[in-house]
């Protein structure tokens, strides 16, 4: 907040005060008296926060009020001696109340009544005699302590409050009742209501009173009674809230006042009652809510009154008022912020600040101006009186006196020494930094950084006029700074040419330093000659000398000795550093290592190139570039390209500095950085600066406008420089190995083999290397889990085999000498696998180096089986029945690329399968299968009990290895065959008995087995149909019981007619009864899968000497078959 | 009618500024500086509100007792700023408008001349007199 307070034209206690209904609280005793105590502080403390705000203030029951004085029935002859006076707005709000309520202990019925009665209207007459010739309102509190009256009893009430009211000389209405219980907070609420009411029309008749003037007044002689008497309206209004018409009061007051016909003596009056009415005004409106017509008033006002400055002598007086005015407004306008008012970027407290802080300065200048040569405070002193004037902005020594009358000569001259004297002490530096510093942080508020910039450096230039260069360098250096981003070349040079004046004055070696070094920047508007005077001056100041002062610059007469004492501080932080970072300069750096990366046993190069902006030769002892790594850094010397000491850079050219730099074993991994670019600058070292640059964010950002800059007429050098590229981070790895690492291998590997890897490695670095640790790992995709399906091993013929990652170790290698290993790998999975391998080892006992190599294997799978089933018949069926033997067939197929030796396979059957026959060898035994190439083999195979879900075949394992390794790399890989076939019930089994062909002419012996599988006995009828290839002899035709579980042989002898493949004769079964389980078709597909159909019967047996033609033997179903 | 004529860039920084008064010169830098802050929270607020975006004139930045000072963006974010004395009433807004276009124009032609490098201050001498006609009233 601004501080407009204690000084000349403060705003009065009584105006700034809010207006509230003045009440007088009479006839309490809070001091012995509980119950008045506690009415009392119901009255005051339970203050409401709605718009009536009432002050109440306690009158002891003797309280002499100030005697009205008498009415003035003529105004004719009356000439006003001032405008407003002092003591009126203080008399109303704390003298005179608009009301008296006179308390008092009474109840009904009370025993003394008649007395107490009596008693009451005589402190009644004793208030309104105290308030003789005042309209002050009177009521009567009647407090009651006694109990409720009871209903019925009001006749005697009403009674004896009209008796009370008559005694009293009181109006019915005025009279009141507290009765004192649990519910006073609501009484007093209701009677502060009533007492408010009455204060009402109490302001009402004062304002009609003072408009009832105004037909007595003349615009001659009564130009200030107008303002006054508006003035009067506007306050009473105000104090009865009535806001708006206050304001209207108020206007009208203003505008009497501009009426009034202003001279040098009456200006002081004037303008200070034109702030008053001004300031409520303001206040009013803003407090509705109206802010433009507070700002347009205050424009109104400000505008009128700007050039009303009065004498010459004092005009210092008028500035300050100018300032009061504006600050006061900016104070009234903050308030009003605070209360929810919303600002703008345009409209904001700050810029009234701001305006105060310039009057102010104004005010300063015309205190330099009159009041410089008075020393002397005249006596006796004409400022006496000043507290006790009558009216408002009235001169003590010629108090109440008309502007008609002529002034008193000596007496004015007097008193304007003795204003000026007053003056001349006043400090003025504080009053505009406090109004600065107020419309700076407004400023900030209000998102305006640059009008705060330039508040900040006017409060830089006041802390300089008084005196105080630290501070103001301080302000002044931060602004540098923010100025320096946007290329405001005039305004930057401004502030930094104030700060070079504040740096003469208060030495500081470091800061002249860094401030001379900034103004040689290009863009900084100063002639050549002066920077180079600044840069002389540099020098001089290495040498221990105090730079010279330019000629505008007034410095006092120890120049010398403050600035030999400063030396004397900066001698211990030699040399002088200078953050480049904080400044835009001359010389503009560039750094870059030579690569990006490279490898810890050689070395990169890192530059620096300087180019010189200025129009001077500069001279370079020393550069230097500061690396630094997450764990240290280090300051590195670079040599100029071409060499000389010191290195001197020619106008608007680049300097090119480089030095090889090579880093450590134990920094491998590591990442340096440049961090600053280090210059000395001088031509020796002791007497150098050093300049610092940061190597990160250069400042060339604020001067190199970045468009287009390459177009320009004289920008060669600056290209040259632009094309530089920075690198500024370089890592550093291992050194390359040159050890050589071949992998042999014969992919791809073969699903479930133990696939060898050959690795060879060969020595071809220039010593022996030692502690050789070859890790195998397998690379893990990521986010995946550990491949748990692959195995890798050195020898696949151990029992244990260790989970990977396998280690071989090797303890030494001798130059160009070579060793190999073979590890395996063995995987379940198809798909790739990725390996690395990294191999450590040290070389010369002391390098550790490393090479890492990676491996891809494809692994396939080697086969393919393929499982098909058949009858005996060998026609391929897709289910089989119980105790029925099929055959299974097995197509085994070659997919490796490789040709694979089979050594042994094996069909393991699950149950209800088995084999038919005891022993099964293999029949792809000892079998090589190329590429592509299909083995098959066939197992005769039996169900033996029905199944209603489908039945598993079994598992069908191989024992194979590639065609050309040892016996002993067998792997086995097991394929479950897929899930076959249902295995249904067979009720019966028919089994045929058949040579294995026949003759023609010579008889051959058949026999049918039929078997009943069930347990119960079936019945079916038996028919051999006849066939053209045969005779035969047996049952023809044959009813059969079949008893469970037995078998029923039939035996025939057949007699083939035909030679070649000949039909058999057909057998056919059906069921003997249309009951039994047996159904027709049932068993002719029985018989069609069990018994062969056909034979194969050979030409003649004549050869063997038999009679073919009529030899014929008789059949019998009784007879084996022997031929 | 003008006093001070200034062309910002699109950075903020000044690429020329002439005023009528050489003796106010720093004034006057400061004055257009700060109007900056102004223009910055009109085109932040420009950005927001789709209103018309061929509407380059800002209006009135900031008046004070002596000074009006007036806005006006390209749509490449130039900013010329033109301020007025407050004393002249008699200056419409059409007419700062006016003016305006008139810059608008006439720095699109020192744009336009190929040995012009934006980055530069402008440094033509048909701107100039432009610039100068708008000082002394003759547009």
């Amino acid at each position: 907040m601004a501080q407009c307070s204690g000084e000349l034209f403060d705003v009065p206690g009584e105006l700034s005060s809010k207006a509230h209904t003045f009440i007088g609280l009479s006839g309490l005793d809070t001091l012995n008296n509980a119950t008045h105590r506690a009415i009392w502080d119901a009255f005051t403390n339970n203050r409401r926060h709605d718009k009536v705000s009432v002050h109440y203030k306690l009158f002891p029951p003797e309280h002499v009020f100030p005697t009205a004085k008498p009415k003035r029935n003529t105004y004719e002859w009356y000439i006003p001696k001032g405008i407003l006076k002092r003591n009126w707005m203080n008399k109303y709000l704390n003298v005179v109340p608009s009301v008296v309520v006179i308390f008092y202990d009474l109840d009904w019925f009370d025993p003394f009544w008649n007395e107490k009665k009596i008693e009451c209207a005589s402190r009644v007459q004793s208030v309104r005699a105290a308030l003789e010739g005042r309209t002050t309102r009177i009521a009567v509190v009647l407090i009651q302590t006694g109990p409720p009256i009871p209903a019925g009893d009001e006749s005697i009430t009403a009674e004896r409050a009209a008796t009370l009211c008559t005694t009293c000389e009181l109006n019915a209405k005025n009279l009141f009742l507290l009765p004192h219980n649990d519910h006073l907070h609501g009484y007093t609420l209701r009677l502060e209501n009533a007492f408010y009411d009455l204060a009402q029309s109490f302001y009402n008749q004062k304002v009609r009173t003072v408009r009832g003037h105004r037909d007595h007044l003349n615009k001659t002689t009564h130009q200030y009674l107008f303002v006054r008497h508006q003035f009067k309206m506007g306050f009473l209004n105000e104090l009865k809230h009535d806001a708006t018409a206050a304001s209207k009061h108020y206007a009208q007051a203003y505008s009497h006042l501009l009426d009034v016909r202003v001279v040098d003596t009456n200006t002081l009056e004037v303008k200070t009652v034109a702030a008053y009415i001004n300031y409520k005004l303001c206040r009013i409106a803003f407090n509705q809510n109206l802010p433009r017509d507070a700002i347009a008033q205050f424009r109104k006002h400000i505008d009128l009154f700007k050039n009303m400055v009065g004498p010459k002598e004092i005009s210092f007086e008028h500035h300050a008022w100018l300032s009061k005015q504006f600050c006061v407004f900016g104070e009234l306008f903050d308030e009003a912020i605070h209360h929810g008012l919303p600002a703008v970027q345009t409209q904001h407290p700050g810029i009234y600040f701001h305006q105060a802080a310039q009057h102010s300065m104004d005010r300063k200048n015309a205190c330099l101006e009159n009041c410089q040569d008075i020393n002397i405070y005249p006596q006796p002193d004409p400022l006496d009186g000043l507290e006790d004037l009558e009216f408002y902005g009235q001169r003590p020594w010629r108090p109440g006196k008309l502007s008609a009358e002529p002034a008193d000569a000596v007496k004015e001259k007097e008193a304007i020494q003795a204003l000026q004297f007053k003056e001349k002490s006043v400090n003025h530096s504080m009053i505009i930094i406090s109004l600065l510093g107020s419309a700076i942080s407004q400023a900030k508020t209000y998102r305006c950084p640059r009008t705060r910039r330039q508040l900040v450096v006017q409060m830089a230039e006041e802390y300089y006029h008084a005196k105080d260069f630290k501070k103001a360098l301080t302000l002044l250096s931060h602004m540098l700074w923010e100025f320096r981003g946007e290329q405001w070349s005039l305004l930057m040079t401004n502030v930094l040419l104030k700060a070079l004046e504040c740096v003469y004055h208060s030495p500081s070696v470091t800061e002249f330093v860094t401030l001379a070094i900034e103004a040689q920047s290009s863009t900084v508007l100063m002639q050549q000659e002066e920077k180079a005077v600044l840069l002389e001056n540099i020098f001089r100041l290495l040498k221990g000398e105090p730079p010279i002062v330019p000629e505008n610059i007034q410095v006092g007469a120890n120049y010398g000795k403050v600035w030999r004492a400063s030396f004397a501080a900066s001698n211990e932080s030699k040399p002088i550093t200078v953050e480049m970072t904080n400044a835009t300069s001359f010389l503009e750096t560039k750094t870059s290592f030579g690569h990006s990366s490279f490898q810890e046993d050689k070395s990169t190069s890192l530059k620096i190139w300087i180019r010189n902006k200025c129009s001077q030769k500069v001279s370079i002892c020393r550069s230097t570039v500061t690396v630094s790594s997450p764990t240290n850094s280090t300051e590195l010397q670079l040599v100029p390209a071409i060499e000389t000491v010191p290195y001197t850079l020619e106008p608007h050219t680049i300097g090119e500095f480089g030095c090889s730099f090579s880093a450590k074993q134990e920094d491998v991994g590591k990442e340096f950085t440049i961090s600053s670019v280090n210059l000395c600058l001088g031509q020796k070292l002791d007497e150098s600066i050093l300049l610092r640059f940061s190597a990160q964010n250069n400042p060339q950002t604020f001067t190199n406008p970045t468009e287009l800059v390459q177009f320009g007429f004289n920008a060669k050098e600056l290209r040259q420089f632009q094309d530089q590229e920075q690198l500024l981070s370089c890592s550093v790895c291992p050194r390359e190995a040159h050890l050589s690492a071949k992998i042999e291998n014969e992919g791809p590997a073969l699903l479930g083999e133990w696939f060898p890897v050959q690795l060879h490695l060969e020595n071809n670095e220039n010593g022996p290397i030692s502690s050789v640790v070859i890790k195998i790992s397998l690379m893990q995709p990521n986010g995946k889990e550990l491949d748990q399906a692959t195995h890798l091993c050195l020898n696949p013929m151990a029992e244990v085999i260790s989970p990977p990652p396998i280690m071989i170790e090797l303890d030494k290698l001798d130059v160009n000498s070579s060793c190999s290993y073979t590890f395996h790998l063995k995987s379940l999975r198809v798909g790739q696998k990725s390996l690395v391998i990294d191999i450590t080892y040290i070389l010369n006992e002391s390098t550790k180096c490393e090479r890492i190599e990676n491996l891809d294997i494809e692994i396939v799978k080697p086969f393919e089986a393929v499982a098909k089933f058949f009858t005996q018949k060998f026609d391929q069926v897709t289910k089989a029945y119980s105790q029925e033997p099929f055959v299974v067939l097995l197509e085994l197929k070659c997919l490796s690329p490789w040709s694979l030796a089979i050594e042994d396979t094996n069909l393991e059957l699950v149950q209800p399968l088995q084999n038919v026959g005891k022993t099964c060898q293999s029949q792809l035994q000892n079998e090589v299968l190329n590429t592509g190439e299909v083995g098959t083999e066939a197992y005769c195979v039996l169900a033996e009990k029905e199944s209603e879900q489908p039945v598993s075949v079994g598992m069908y394992t191989i024992r194979w290895r590639r065609k050309n390794t040892p016996k002993e790399m067998v792997t086995s890989s097991s394929i479950t065959l897929p899930a076959l076939l249902k295995v249904d019930p067979a009720p019966l089994l028919v089994e045929m008995e058949l040579p294995a062909h026949g003759w023609v002419g010579s008889p051959m012996a058949a026999s049918v087995n039929i078997c009943n599988r069930t347990s119960q006995l079936l019945e079916v009828e038996l028919n051999l149909q006849a066939s053209d290839a045969f005779m035969f002899a047996g049952q023809k035709q044959l009813k059969l019981r079949l008893v469970p579980e037995t078998v029923h042989t039939l035996c025939y002898n057949l007699y083939p007619l035909l030679s070649g493949l000949v039909a058999l004769p057909q057998l056919k079964l059906s069921p003997a009864d249309s009951s039994s389980e047996l159904r027709a078709n049932q068993l002719a597909e029985l018989l069609e899968r069990s018994l062969p159909t056909h034979i194969y019967v050979m030409v003649t047996r004549s050869l063997c000497g038999y009679v073919v033609t009529s030899n014929f033997f008789p059949f019998s179903a009784s007879c084996e078959g022997q031929i | 009618m003008a006093v001070c004529v200034a062309v910002i860039g699109k950075d903020n920084a000044p690429k020329y500024v002439s005023c009528l008064n050489p003796n106010m010169e720093l004034d006057f830098h400061y004055k257009v500086h700060n109007a900056l802050d102004v223009v910055e929270e009109k085109m932040s607020a420009n950005g927001k509100a789709s209103g018309d975006i061929r509407e380059l004139y800002l209006g009135l930045l900031n008046s004070t007792d002596d000074h009006k000072i007036f806005g006006y963006v390209t749509n490449t974010k130039i900013k010329f700023v033109i301020v007025t004395e407050s004393a002249n009433t008699s200056l419409r807004d059409n007419e700062v408008r006016m003016m305006f276009r008139r810059l608008h124009s006439v720095y699109a032609d020192v744009v336009c001349n190929p040995f012009y490098n934006p980055s530069e201050p402008i440094s033509s001498k048909a701107f100039n007199e432009t610039v100068r006609n708008m000082m002394a009233g003759n547009l």
